[in-house]
């Protein structure tokens, strides 16, 4: 009884909420004017220039909101380069001759042995199982390369 | 094929004696290295470093909050008595071995910072008799040498410690004379002749080759420089061992479990201080790295210790 009940309110609830303007269906009404002015109805409707601007308005829209995230990671690591201080102290562990900091890459480059440390979020990551060829000269100690 | 021949080679190991052992460890892989122990078990030596990483790997959040819930906050005088000891005056250069979140670096900073201050103090009372040109003078060149020049450099394998470490020097605000290096402690990327001081806290444990590591710590030191390693050791009361053994497997991988989630690497933890060398042997191997004037001090009978050694 009280379930039937349940519905058969819950159906006059619809009904009347229907016929007044509820949150519920104004965002449905807004979803329909959203695809009738969307991409795809642009498609529709034949304008594919005008569809190909909204994708691409929408794509560098995320991705600029998605950029600022990664790009206060890489932003952190590109304004903060090493300190030159550091820069005195680090030489190679492999064959502890001094560094060159390239700043385009922003690695530590030994020229002898043709490998460079990559520097991560400023931290320079000495290890040589991280640190990776450069393409120029052969490297001399193969085996250690990764 | 291989992993099946694996298994009896490492019962036989764990039994008997050097010959079989280099036979297994011919037909395992040369490249592995020779055996070495991973808290009780016994591993190679690629397998103990890649081990060791992933359990600082894990823990490296909780690090903090798990030290001092294991030693009840006595950590933190432990590496207090150890920066007293240091004693470091302004303008002194550290470096900070498998220093990963910072706790020497930064107690090295605030000690340095307040002898700073009191070598202005006393600076000032002494000049009384100045011009107010000299006095503004003074002040100027002060104010950009908080620290009067005084350098550390934390250098730790596991990014995962140093990235937390460098979390806390920004919350804690600690920026300026402090620098973060991903770096081997058996193969330092530093120059020769480059520090005032080397310590290493908790982490010569878990170095592989702590020989290795005892010489390039002796690379890197000037001359005059001090070596200071602060680490769990061996305590000869025998009642108070029996205690601390019962704390250590009972209690300490409980709280591992339940702060860290992490039973494993507590676990861990304290079989590889039950298999570090006692205060004798680390004062001998030490001084086979070329130290001198090699002396330990027990901190709380024998649970700490640290040693300390001079490049002369």
């Amino acid at each position: 009884m009280a379930p039937r009940g349940k519905e058969g309110g819950e159906r006059n609830r619809s009904a009347r909420t229907a016929a007044r303007p509820g949150p519920a269906w104004r965002a449905h009404r807004r979803r329909r004017e959203a695809r009738r002015t969307g991409a795809a109805a642009m498609l529709r409707r034949g304008g594919r220039c005008a569809a190909a601007l909204l994708l691409r308005r929408a794509a560098s829209g995320g991705g600029q909101s998605q950029g600022q995230h990664p790009g206060q990671g890489q932003g952190s690591a590109r304004p903060q380069p090493l300190e030159p201080s550091l820069l005195r102290f680090l030489v190679c562990p492999l064959s502890k001759r001094p560094l060159r900091y390239e700043e385009a890459t922003n690695e530590l480059i030994n020229e002898e042995l043709g490998i460079a440390y990559p520097i991560i979020d400023g931290i320079p990551n000495m290890v040589p199982e991280a640190a990776r060829t450069t393409q120029k000269k052969p490297p001399a100690e193969g085996s250690k390369q990764p | 094929m291989a992993a099946a021949g694996l298994c009896p080679c490492r019962a036989l190991l764990t039994g008997r004696g050097g010959a079989l052992r280099a036979l297994c460890g011919s037909v395992r892989g040369l490249a592995a290295g020779p055996e070495t122990h991973f808290g009780f078990q016994t591993v190679t030596e690629a397998e103990r470093r890649e081990k060791i990483y992933q359990v600082f790997e894990s823990v490296a959040k909780k690090y903090d909050v798990m030290n001092d819930s294991m030693t009840l906050g006595i950590h933190r005088v432990w590496k207090d008595i150890l920066m007293h000891k240091m004693n470091p005056s302004p303008g002194t250069l550290l470096l900070d071995v498998a220093g990963g979140t910072g706790d020497i670096a930064f107690r090295f900073i605030n000690y340095v910072r307040s002898a700073r201050e009191r070598q202005l103090q006393r600076k000032l009372k002494n000049h009384q008799n100045l011009s107010w040109q000299e006095i503004s003078e003074s002040y100027q060149e002060d104010k950009f040498k908080l620290l009067g020049d005084s350098q550390v450099v934390v250098c730790d394998i596991n990014k995962e410690m140093l990235k937390v470490g460098k979390q806390k020097a920004q919350h804690l605000g600690y920026s300026e004379g402090l620098s973060w290096v991903l770096g081997n402690a058996e193969e330092l990327p530093f120059d020769d002749d480059k520090f005032d001081v080397y310590t290493i806290a908790f982490g010569i444990r878990n170095v592989t080759r702590i020989d290795l590591a005892l010489e390039e710590a002796y690379r890197v030191l000037k001359p005059g420089g001090r070596f200071l390693c602060l680490e769990f050791s061996h305590v000869s009361n025998p009642l108070l061992s029996r205690l601390y053994d019962l704390y250590s497997f009972q209690v300490i991988p409980v709280l591992g479990e339940v702060i860290a989630g992490d039973w494993k690497s507590y676990q861990y933890l304290v079989e590889s201080i039950r298999r570090f060398p006692p205060q004798e042997e680390l004062k001998a191997m030490i001084e086979d790295a070329g130290f001198l004037k090699v002396d330990y001090q027990n901190l709380n009978s024998g649970i700490v210790a640290i040693h300390s050694g001079f490049k002369l």
